[in-house]
C-alpha cells in the first residue's frame, strides 16, 4: 500500500517538476511547482518525517511560492508572456543532464545503502530540536546569520536612495 | 561522552562577527559625512581578530570545540591569518573610492566583515555542513558587494551572474554531501576517517561521485578551469576594491576547504589523476587568455585563474609539502595581487575610469612611486626572482619534482614564462609608450597609500626573507599530519 502511495507520488513530482521548466507561462510553472513540494511533502510523510513535512509545506509551499506568485503577479505584463525556456545549447544540455541521471542512476543502483536497525524515537520533532541546539548549534546560529544578511543584502540592492548616478550608466 | 564546548576556539570568529554588528548599528546613527568611523571600526575589529588568531596558536589540549563541529588547528589558524590580512589590506583601499563612489552604502563594511566571517568557518570547519553554511557565509556578502555599483550596469551584470551561477555550484557542493552522507551516515569529516580506518564497508564508486561533486562547488569558488567562466565578467564588473577583496579571501578559503576534504584528511578516492588534469587546463587556459585581454581588471581575472592552477599543483603534490607550499603561496598571492588591484583604484581615481592597460601609457614619468611599484607587483605576479611570487613559485614547482611530478612542473615553469609577457605588457605601456590625451593629477589618499607600501614592502621583504614566512607555513602544513 505504502508502495503504491510513494509511486503515486513520485510520479506526480517529477511530471510536475517536468512542467515547471518547460510551461511557456511563468504562472503556470509557479503552480506546479508548489504540486511538485506538495508531493516531495508527502513522501516525508510516508518516511515518518513529519516535522521535515510540516517544515517542507509551511517554508515552501506556504512562503517561498506564494512569494513568487506575488512577485509574478506585481511584475509588470510578465503573466500574459509566453516564455522560451530554452536557447541555443539544448542539445549539449540535454546530453550532459542525461549522462549525468544514468551516472547518478548507476550510482543509487550500486550502492549498498548502509541501514540502521534501530527503532525511531519516538517523538521526532523533540530529538531534532534537541539535536540542533547540541551537536548542531554551530550550523544553526551560522544558519541565522546567513538569513540575516541575506535580508540585508536585499534591502541594499533594491533601496530606492541608494548609489544610482545616472550620469555614470556605461551602456 | 559529549566533548566540552571549548569557547576559544571560536573567539577570532566571534570577534569578526561582532563587529560586523557594531558596524551595522553604528551606521543607522551616523549622518552620511561621518561614514569614514565605520571604516576605523573594521580595521579595529579585524586587528583584534588577527591579535585572538595569533594567541590562539598556542591554545593548548583539544583543539576541536562544538561538538566536533570546528577546530582551532596550525593549518586552519594559518590561513585565518591570511583572511585577516586579505580583509584589512582591502577595507584601506576601499575607503577613499568607498565615500567618493558610494557614500551612503555604510552596510559595504558589515558585507565584508561578514564575508570574511564565513571564509573562517570554512577554514575551521570539520563538518561537510559547516563547510557548506561557510561557504555560503563567504558568496552571499560577495553577491551583494559585486552589486553594489547600482548606478553601472557592468555592475549589476556582474552580481547577477555571479548569483546565479553560484547557486547553481552550491547545489552540485549539496548534493555530493548528501551522497557521502548517504554512503557513510555522517558529515563529520574526523567520523568519516575513523569509520573507514575501523574497515566499515562503503561503496568507492558512491562516494567517488559524492567527492567529485563536492569538488565541483567548491572549484567553482576557486575559479577552476572549466568552473572558471564567470570570473573575468564579475571582476570587471564589480568595484575594483571588491575585485580585489574577492580575488584573494574567497579563493584562499575554497583551497583550505579543498585542502582540508582532499589532502589532510587520508583520501577516501585517489583523485590525484584529476587534480594533474584540472591544475595543467586552469594554468594553461589562464595564462592563454589573459594574454589577450586590454582591460587590466580583466586580464587580472584570468592572472588570477593561472595561479588557481599553480596551487592546485601544490594540491596534486599533496602531503605535507603540497600543503605548506600552497598554504605559502596563497598568502603571497593576497598580497601581492590586493597590491597590484590597490594600484588600480588608485588610477582609477579620475573622473573616467583608467581600466584599459593602453591608458596606463606614459604613468612611468607621470606617477614615478606609482609606476615602479606596479612594476615590482606584476613581477612578482610573473614570479621573477627577488620577488615573493617567486619564492611561491619555487616551493610549489620543487615540491612537484620532489615528488616525481616531472611534467606537472615543466609545463607550470612554461605557463609562467608565457605569463610575464602579459605582465610586462602593462609594463611597457607605463615606460614606453606616449600617453593619447593630457594626464591630470592623481589625489593620492592616505588610506590607500597604507596598503600600497604595507603589500610592497612584504613582497620585497617575504621574496628576500622568506625563511620566517616559510617557516610558519611548514608549521602549518606539518601539523596537519
Amino acid at each position: 500500500m505504502s508502495m503504491l502511495i510513494f509511486y503515486i507520488l513520485a510520479i506526480v513530482a517529477v511530471v510536475s517538476a517536468l512542467m515547471v521548466v518547460t510551461l511557456r507561462n511563468v504562472f503556470h510553472s509557479a503552480l506546479f511547482l508548489v504540486l511538485t513540494l506538495f508531493s516531495v511533502a508527502g513522501i516525508y510523510v510516508l518516511l515518518e518525517a513529519e516535522f521535515l513535512a510540516a517544515v517542507q509545506v509551511l517554508i515552501y509551499v506556504g512562503a517561498i511560492t506564494i512569494l513568487m506568485i506575488f512577485a509574478i503577479m506585481l511584475t509588470y505584463q510578465i503573466t500574459s508572456k509566453s516564455i522560451r525556456q530554452v536557447n541555443e545549447q539544448v542539445i549539449p544540455a540535454v546530453i550532459i543532464v542525461l549522462v549525468f541521471f544514468v551516472l547518478s542512476l548507476v550510482t543509487l543502483i550500486k550502492t549498498s545503502w548502509p541501514v540502521s536497525n534501530k527503532s525511531l524515537p519516538g517523538n521526532n520533532t523533540f530529538e531534532i530540536g534537541r539535536q540542533l541546539l547540541s551537536t548542531y548549534v554551530i550550523p544553526f546560529e551560522v544558519v541565522s546569520i546567513v538569513l540575516l544578511i541575506a535580508l540585508i543584502g536585499a534591502i541594499i540592492i533594491s533601496r530606492q536612495d541608494g548609489p544610482s548616478r545616472p550620469g555614470q550608466e556605461d551602456r | 561522552m559529549m566533548p566540552p564546548i571549548n569557547w576559544p576556539v571560536i573567539y577570532p570568529e566571534l570577534a569578526i562577527c561582532i563587529t560586523a554588528f557594531i558596524v551595522l548599528i553604528v551606521d543607522l546613527f551616523l549622518p552620511g559625512r561621518h561614514k569614514w568611523v565605520l571604516s576605523l571600526i573594521s580595521i579595529f575589529g579585524v586587528l583584534v581578530a588577527l591579535q585572538i588568531v595569533f594567541m590562539n596558536f598556542g591554545l593548548k589540549g583539544d583543539t576541536k570545540a562544538f561538538f566536533g563541529m570546528v577546530v582551532s588547528d596550525a593549518t586552519g589558524l594559518y590561513f585565518k591569518t591570511i583572511f585577516c590580512i586579505g580583509t584589512l589590506l582591502a577595507i584601506f583601499v576601499s575607503i577613499t573610492y568607498q565615500r567618493r563612489e558610494f557614500p551612503e552604502v555604510g552596510e559595504f563594511y558589515t558585507l565584508m566583515l561578514l564575508s570574511t566571517f564565513g571564509m573562517m568557518i570554512m577554514a575551521s570547519a570539520l563538518d561537510l555542513i559547516t563547510i557548506f553554511l561557510g561557504l555560503e557565509m563567504m558568496s552571499i556578502p560577495l553577491y551583494v558587494l559585486a552589486g553594489i555599483y547600482r548606478g553601472r550596469y557592468r555592475s549589476r551584470e556582474a552580481a547577477l551572474k555571479y548569483f546565479l551561477l553560484g547557486a547553481f555550484a552550491s547545489g552540485f557542493l549539496l548534493y555530493g554531501i548528501a551522497l557521502i552522507y548517504g554512503a557513510f551516515g555522517t558529515t563529520n569529516i574526523t567520523r568519516i576517517v575513523e569509520l573507514i580506518a575501523d574497515g566499515k564497508p562503503y561503496s568507492p564508486f558512491f562516494v567517488g561521485v559524492g567527492s567529485v561533486l563536492v569538488l565541483i562547488g567548491l572549484a567553482f569558488k576557486a575559479g577552476v578551469v572549466p568552473f572558471h567562466m564567470w570570473i573575468p565578467d564579475v571582476y570587471e564588473g564589480a568595484p575594483a576594491p571588491v575585485t580585489a577583496f574577492m580575488s584573494a579571501g574567497p579563493k584562499a578559503a575554497a583551497i583550505v576547504a579543498i585542502l582540508r576534504i582532499f589532502v589532510i584528511t587520508t583520501p577516501v578516492i585517489d583523485l590525484t589523476w584529476v587534480f594533474w588534469v584540472l591544475a595543467v587546463v586552469t594554468m594553461t587556459w589562464g595564462n592563454i587568455l589573459a594574454i589577450n585581454q586590454n582591460n587590466i581588471k580583466r586580464m587580472l581575472a584570468y592572472s588570477s585563474i593561472a595561479h588557481v592552477g599553480y596551487l592546485l599543483v601544490a594540491i596534486t603534490v599533496g602531503g605535507e609539502e603540497g600543503v605548506s607550499s600552497a598554504a605559502f603561496y596563497l598568502l603571497v598571492y593576497t598580497i601581492m595581487n590586493i597590491g597590484a588591484f590597490a594600484i588600480v583604484v588608485l588610477f582609477a581615481e579620475r573622473e573616467e575610469f583608467y581600466e584599459n592597460i593602453s591608458d596606463y601609457a606614459g604613468f612611468g614619468s607621470r606617477f614615478p612611486f606609482a609606476a615602479i611599484t606596479m612594476t615590482i607587483f606584476m613581477a612578482s605576479l610573473g614570479g621573477i626572482p627577488g620577488t615573493a611570487g617567486f619564492v611561491g613559485k619555487f616551493m610549489i614547482f620543487s615540491g612537484a619534482i620532489n615528488h616525481g611530478f616531472y611534467w606537472l612542473a615543466v609545463i607550470g615553469v612554461l605557463n609562467s614564462l608565457v605569463s610575464i609577457y602579459y605582465y610586462l605588457r602593462v609594463v611597457v605601456a607605463m615606460y614606453m609608450r606616449q600617453p593619447q590625451t593630457r594626464l591630470v593629477d592623481i589625489a593620492i589618499s592616505p588610506s590607500l597609500m597604507i596598503a600600497i607600501i604595507i603589500t610592497l614592502l612584504l613582497v620585497i621583504q617575504i621574496g628576500i626573507f622568506p625563511d620566517n614566512w616559510l617557516s610558519l607555513a611548514k608549521q602549518a602544513a606539518s601539523l596537519a599530519f
